[in-house]
């Protein structure tokens, strides 16, 4: 009779457990990308927003300076200013006019003003009879 | 079975129980009660945002904004994201001029939704924004809104009209072009966070604005403010119940200005009266005088029932008919047309439209315009009243012919006078020249031709007549420019019947220059507070219409086409014309 027992042991199966860790390091792998993603996408949204919203913020402040700018050079305002004495209407002799046509045309923003910073791009330059002449 | 089966079975057993719970519960939050959860959670975070459209601009015919929007913000609060109320009352207080109690009170809600404040300005309301940043607090966010501007007050306030709190066109320009000025506002479907911030990455559907059209009118605000200046002049001196001055391109019908008084200022329009508010170029009616007589004129020259020859004995100033006694202001004998004209000859204008058959006469009137609308695009326009023939007595139409039982509105009277202008064309009158399209302008063709060229330049030559020393208004002349045009002096109507006694609404019609006329000009002042004697449109309306055509005339550059000079006739403002 042999007496000698061999003691029962699960053997391990190096191959399917390596194919099991690898599984789940893939899946643990594509978990974390997928968070990671997701994270970025959450990220790259916050700063969508917030250029969204300064873009907005510029955009309305521009829309609200370009209102200001027409009320203050509004004939109204250009009038009240004449009367107030801090501008003043120089009339030109007809002698001092050379008459050429020249195109009525507007600012690059698509608006005609009564007044501009620059007088070479003053509407109505050279032509005073276009300008305000109460 | 071993007591160690019955304790496994009974653990397996719970275990079961107890997860079978868990997936009745969740199938039950799920997907029975998924509607309710998911509306729940989207009430919570999910948010529906109006991206509000802009309103279209009101520019003039060369780019000058007449309307434009500011941009402003409704300030609200989320109740369910505020912790502290008195402390974000403490930091919005200044910027919303509130006081912090009272705000605080508001504050402390449940409510995901209330409105603090409306029309907040932008820098205000951005500053404000920032320093909620800067303490960490929340609970408040902000609405685009605007508000509409009219930059040059109450100048052109009638064509321009105005908006009410919603932004929708009540008045004018503002109310006829609404649908294309307003626009339509897009949406965007957001959720937001616990804190209230957008999550961009489950941003929903979205429906970008479509901003309203800017709107071009045939105004030119250049012309317009010598319109008003002058208008504004008479209406201090003479104190009437209303004036109107119109100026128009005969050629193509564009209404070049118009101002009426009184009026008011669109940006404050809740502090005008009713009256004010009236349109009086196209919602008031009035009996047109002997401006009328161009009318009976040409009809007589076009169907040939006279002639440039034609002699009318015009009865010495005094005319029977019907049972009545028709004057002139000055008796005359016999007188051709143009002088009928130039006199303003009541009999003779009576005797031409006894000439002519009713059904002829009275279509001559309709073609000229009078009796329906012109058309041009402003709220409350009238037809006038031009009664059909059937509905005349015996003396009806000689009193048409000068003027009399008939209505027109000042809109038709610039019709009118604009046909024989431009050669007996009647125009379309148009106050806006584009629709949003950049700079096309389309050419409208006339309505119809009234008369012949022939008779529209012997009808303008008449009217040359009526500014000279012998005519009407002499002071309607205009240095360097030959004048064309028509004195109205025309009782006012008694609303109870008959006619108010020594009360009167004057005008003039004309052109200029006369042979190729580029401006057609109409002024009318109702009801002067000026002595009868002195009331007449060749004395109070001709000079407003000589100072506005004069300045006009040098505004638009216009070449001079007669050497006449006001040195030649250096009284001309005292001159007295011969009859009204």
């Amino acid at each position: 009779m042999n007496t000698k027992r061999r003691r029962p042991t699960n053997s391990i199966e190096l191959d399917i457990l390596a194919r099991w860790i690898l599984g789940a390091f893939l899946a643990g792998i594509a978990g974390l990308f997928f968070v990671y993603v997701k994270n970025r996408q959450h990220a790259v949204g916050n700063e969508a927003r917030l250029v969204e919203a300064a873009l907005a913020e510029v955009s309305k402040e521009n829309e609200a300076l370009k209102a200001k700018i027409t009320v203050m050079t509004s004939r109204g305002a250009l009038q009240r200013r004449l009367d107030e004495k801090s501008l003043k209407l120089e009339q030109i002799r007809d002698t001092a006019i050379a008459r050429i046509a020249i195109p009525a045309s507007v600012e690059p923003d698509g608006v005609l003003r009564t007044a501009s910073a620059d007088p070479e791009n003053r509407i109505g330059a050279g032509t005073p009879q276009r300008a305000i002449s109460r | 079975m071993t007591g160690t089966g019955i304790r496994i079975g009974l653990v397996c057993g719970l275990l079961v129980f107890v997860f079978t719970g868990f997936a009745a519960r969740l199938i039950d939050l799920q997907v029975s009660r998924h509607d309710y959860f998911a509306g729940i959670a989207a009430q919570k975070h999910g948010d529906l945002k109006r991206t509000p459209a802009r309103r279209g601009r009101i520019l003039d015919r060369n780019g000058e904004e007449l309307a434009v929007n500011i941009p402003v913000r409704t300030v609200t609060a989320d109740g369910t994201h505020i912790q502290d109320a008195s402390a974000l009352a403490a930091v919005v207080s200044p910027y919303l001029d509130i006081p912090a109690k009272e705000l605080a009170e508001k504050l402390s809600t449940k409510r995901p939704y209330v409105v603090l404040k409306k029309r907040v300005p932008e820098e205000k309301a951005q500053e404000m924004m920032r320093a909620l940043d800067r303490e960490n607090l929340r609970g408040i966010s902000l609405e685009e809104d605007a508000v509409r501007s009219y930059p040059n007050g109450e100048m052109l306030c009638h064509v321009l009209g105005y908006v009410d709190h919603d932004g929708r066109g009540v008045d004018g320009i503002e109310k006829t072009l609404e649908s294309e000025l307003a626009g339509h506002d897009g949406f965007r479907m957001t959720t937001r966070d616990r804190k209230g911030r957008e999550i961009v990455l489950y941003r929903g559907q979205e429906q970008l604005p479509e901003d309203g059209s800017d709107i071009r009118l045939t105004i030119d605000m250049g012309l317009q403010a010598i319109v008003e200046r002058e208008v504004e002049a008479a209406y201090r001196q003479y104190h009437p119940a209303g004036a109107t001055g119109i100026l128009a391109d005969p050629n193509t019908g564009e209404i070049l200005a118009m101002a009426c008084r009184p009026n008011f200022d669109p940006n404050r329009y809740n502090e005008a009266k009713t009256e004010h508010l009236r349109d009086r170029a196209v919602s008031d009616m009035y009996e047109p005088g002997s401006t009328f007589k161009i009318v009976v004129a040409s009809a007589a020259l076009n169907e040939g029932i006279v002639d440039e020859k034609t002699r009318i004995f015009c009865e010495n100033g005094h005319f029977s008919y019907g049972g009545k006694i028709l004057k002139d202001h000055h008796g005359s004998g016999d007188l051709s047309v143009s002088e009928i004209l130039m006199k303003s000859s009541n009999i003779g204008s009576a005797k031409m439209a006894l000439r002519m058959s009713d059904a002829s006469y009275y279509e001559y009137v309709r073609r000229f315009g009078f009796g329906e609308k012109t058309g041009i695009p402003l709220p409350g326009e009238i037809s006038g009243r031009v009664n059909p023939p059937h509905r005349w007595d015996m003396l009806t139409k000689t009193r048409m012919a000068m003027g009399q039982s008939v209505a027109v509105t000042p809109m038709q009277m610039v019709a009118a006078m604009s046909t024989v202008a431009n050669g007996g064309r009647l125009m379309k009158l148009r106050l806006v020249l584009n629709r949003g399209e950049g700079d096309a302008v389309q050419e409208v063709p006339p309505v119809r031709t009234v008369v012949s060229e022939k008779t529209a330049k012997f009808v303008s030559g008449a009217l040359e007549r009526v500014v000279s020393e012998q005519g009407t208004a002499p002071q309607a002349r205009i240095e360097g420019f030959s004048v064309a045009g028509k004195t109205g002096t025309a009782q006012k109507n008694n609303p109870r019947g008959g006619y108010l006694e020594n009360r009167f609404i004057v005008s003039f019609a004309g052109f200029l220059p006369a042979k190729n006329p580029k401006l057609m000009g109409l002024v009318i002042i109702d009801d002067a507070q000026i002595g009868a004697a002195a009331n007449y449109g060749g004395l109070v309306a001709a000079p407003v219409f000589s100072k506005i055509g004069g300045e006009a005339a040098r505004y638009l550059d216009l070449d001079p086409d007669s050497r006449q000079v006001m040195a030649q006739s250096g009284s001309a403002h005292s001159l007295a014309p011969n009859v009204p």
